[in-house]
């Protein structure tokens, strides 16, 4: 049972890399070769998302590579939660690549900028779709091969400085993410998702000891969230998001640190969630190996929330309060998961995921469409100093408008998607009767109108500076960040096939046997 | 025995890792990040598991049903192949940087390239 069309996002991916690189003499060709690239990219994640999630008779697809039998070769699964977080990709994918064609300038385009983009969608795919722990871990070093030659793009001083920081961090949690992954395999004897959640469902035929993968899932959480940036790993943060091109920025925090996020999921809930364990931490109970992690995951999350919003609350430039508000904002995701992680029954940890996914996808909207908007006011006006600027709402309506709806979904002001966020989140916190989670989330949306006040009194209102004034943003960029703002209001307006999606990757995360039953473990005639 | 000098092996190559790691000098860094990852790669092969080789360990040779040579588990192996083409990829990616970072800031010593921008 294996349907080659999962693997062909990878494919177009590839295929683009390839072509963009071939033709780097001839600008002009290479764009147009992106662009097709990347729209063919989207077109295949959509047949994706219709086969496996949308359409009435939706089930998981399934790819084994090079035909071998699912423990021993490796697959590659496409179910309802994959497809989300692929279809979110496509769409920051596309504006992202639209937005960069008119804000890079072209003798940095020619930089190898095209076939980077795409090896960086390319890594994100496969770590999406791969049902295969080493090979999280190869795509993992694809998408972060990509996005250190991003980091150091500009080559200047303080570009140099970021990614030294980045990639050193980066290569520490690789060589960690390999000796989990190195002892999970000792410990269970195999690296195929689906067979591992099989055999930690009934730990004593498989000869595995739990305690042991309680260490090792650690280990590799400690990755996952540095991958993500939870403080405490939080650091690299802010320097490798104003270091990167601004449209790979958005890309980042759209899309990449959302796959630190999609592996914590994916793993935690749908592999490791199957081991049980009796837990006993003072207010925590639990018979999963999952409960160990609702208060790591809530501390993290607090921590996130406090520590990125005052950030943002001292950033000196438009993209520095962005990145640092990129930190709050995935606390604000990471809340619903820790409650879904404590929760003892499967419906709340199903809605805890559900709310967790429509948060990431309003996050990822609207953080995307700030970056690039950011990037639209570096390009006309020179500079994204918060004291440089001043009175852009005058010179732009457009571009304030598109930043102030962005800014309201990131609050969650009804009916843009924010707001549907924020309420399922609240909602998991009340049904779980999660006090303190309802506490720091209503603190933390407080903190959250305080900065993007501070960014909207500070580069929107007030008189024009001299910079301001002399300035005209390009029609093309603020078209990307109008159909953005657009996309927010419409997935806040017409939430219902939004939820239903996310409801069929919710279920899809925690619903373990139907994973086990896509990746068919029998093909390998049971030896 | 293996297995204690496997052990100390990995311990000593983490320990090096590690200091070399917490050097000023940004080159001693990667060769940090560079024996770090190694230490990875040689723990990885101890996790096949240090047994008496058989045949069963080999699901394909497993499935033949008649005397297969004796082997250890091969699938480490593969791993740690893959491990260490992407370990050489970002040990170059990380050198060239390297000599960015010198070309940019004119020194090595990370006390003065200083930390935010």
């Amino acid at each position: 049972m294996t349907d080659p069309f999962v693997i062909a996002p990878m494919l177009v991916a590839l295929l683009s890399i390839v072509a963009t690189l071939g033709t780097r003499r001839r600008l002009g060709v290479q764009i147009v070769l992106s662009l097709a690239g990347v729209l063919a990219y989207a077109g295949t994640i959509g047949a994706i998302a219709w086969r496996v999630a949308l359409s009435p008779g939706a089930s998981p697809a399934t790819y084994q590579l090079g035909g071998w039998p699912a423990p021993f070769g490796i697959t590659l699964v496409a179910d309802a939660l994959s497809a989300f977080m692929l279809t979110m990709a496509a769409v920051v994918g596309v504006g992202a690549l639209v937005f960069s064609v008119s804000y890079m300038p072209p003798d940095e385009q020619r930089v190898f900028y095209h076939p980077l983009f795409h090896a960086l969608l390319l890594g994100v795919t496969g770590a999406f779709l791969t049902g295969d722990l080493f090979n999280l871990f190869v795509w993992f070093e694809v998408m972060l091969m990509a996005s250190y030659a991003f980091v150091a793009f500009y080559g200047r001083a303080e570009h140099t400085r970021a990614a030294l920081r980045y990639v050193s961090l980066n290569l520490i949690g690789s060589a960690v993410m390999l000796l989990a992954i190195g002892g999970l395999y000792a410990v269970t004897g195999t690296l195929n998702m689906a067979d591992m959640a099989t055999r930690l469902a009934d730990p004593a035929a498989a000869g595995i000891e739990t305690d042991a993968v309680v260490g090792l899932s650690a280990l590799l959480f400690a990755v996952f969230a540095l991958k993500g940036g939870l403080v405490p790993f939080q650091f690299w943060v802010p320097s490798a998001y104003r270091a990167a091109p601004l449209p790979v920025t958005a890309l980042f925090a759209g899309v990449t640190k959302k796959v630190g996020f999609y592996a914590i999921v994916r793993l935690y809930f749908t592999v490791f969630g199957a081991a049980e364990l009796s837990v006993s931490i003072p207010g925590v109970s639990g018979e999963s190996l999952l409960a160990f992690y609702g208060p790591v995951l809530f501390c993290m999350a607090v921590a996130s929330v406090v520590v990125g919003a005052l950030g943002a609350l001292d950033a000196d430039s438009l993209e520095g309060v962005f990145a640092y508000s990129s930190i709050s904002q995935l606390g604000f995701i990471a809340i619903p998961l820790a409650i879904g992680a404590a929760a003892t029954t499967p419906a709340i940890r199903r809605f805890a995921v559900l709310a967790a996914l429509v948060y990431a996808l309003n996050h990822a909207l609207a953080k995307a469409a700030l970056f690039l908007a950011a990037g639209t006011v570096r390009d006309a006006v020179g500079t994204s100093r918060l004291g440089d600027l001043g009175g852009l709402a005058g010179r732009s309506p457009v571009l304030a408008g598109v930043v102030f709806v962005c800014a309201l979904a990131l609050v969650g002001i009804p009916p843009l998607s924010g707001f549907f966020g924020k309420l399922l989140v609240f909602d998991v916190a009340v049904r779980a009767g999660a006090v303190p989670g309802l506490v720091l989330l209503i603190g933390g949306t407080g903190l959250t109108i305080a900065y993007t006040t501070r960014v909207w009194n500070r580069a929107f209102w007030g008189d024009p500076s001299a910079v301001v004034d002399a300035s005209s943003p390009d029609p093309v960029q603020l078209t990307v960040l109008v159909a953005f703002a657009v996309a927010l209001v419409a997935v806040g307006i017409g939430f219902d096939p939004v939820y239903r999606f996310a409801d069929a990757a919710a279920t899809a995360a925690t619903d373990r046997g139907a994973y086990i039953d896509a990746v068919d473990l029998t093909g390998g005639g049971g030896a | 025995m293996t297995a204690f000098v496997l052990a100390a092996v990995v311990g000593t190559l983490f320990a090096a890792g590690t200091f070399l790691l917490l050097r000023r000098d940004v080159l001693h860094v990667v060769w940090g990040l560079t024996v770090l990852s190694q230490a990875a790669n040689v723990y990885l092969m101890t996790m096949g598991g240090i047994v008496e080789p058989s045949g069963d360990a080999v699901p394909v040779l497993a499935g033949h049903g008649e005397h297969v040579p004796q082997t250890t588990d091969p699938l480490v192996q593969a791993l740690v192949l893959t491990a260490i083409v992407i370990s050489f990829a970002m040990t170059a990616f990380a050198l060239v940087l390297t000599y960015r970072v010198y070309q940019e800031h004119h020194t090595l010593d990370l006390l003065e390239i200083g930390g935010e921008p």
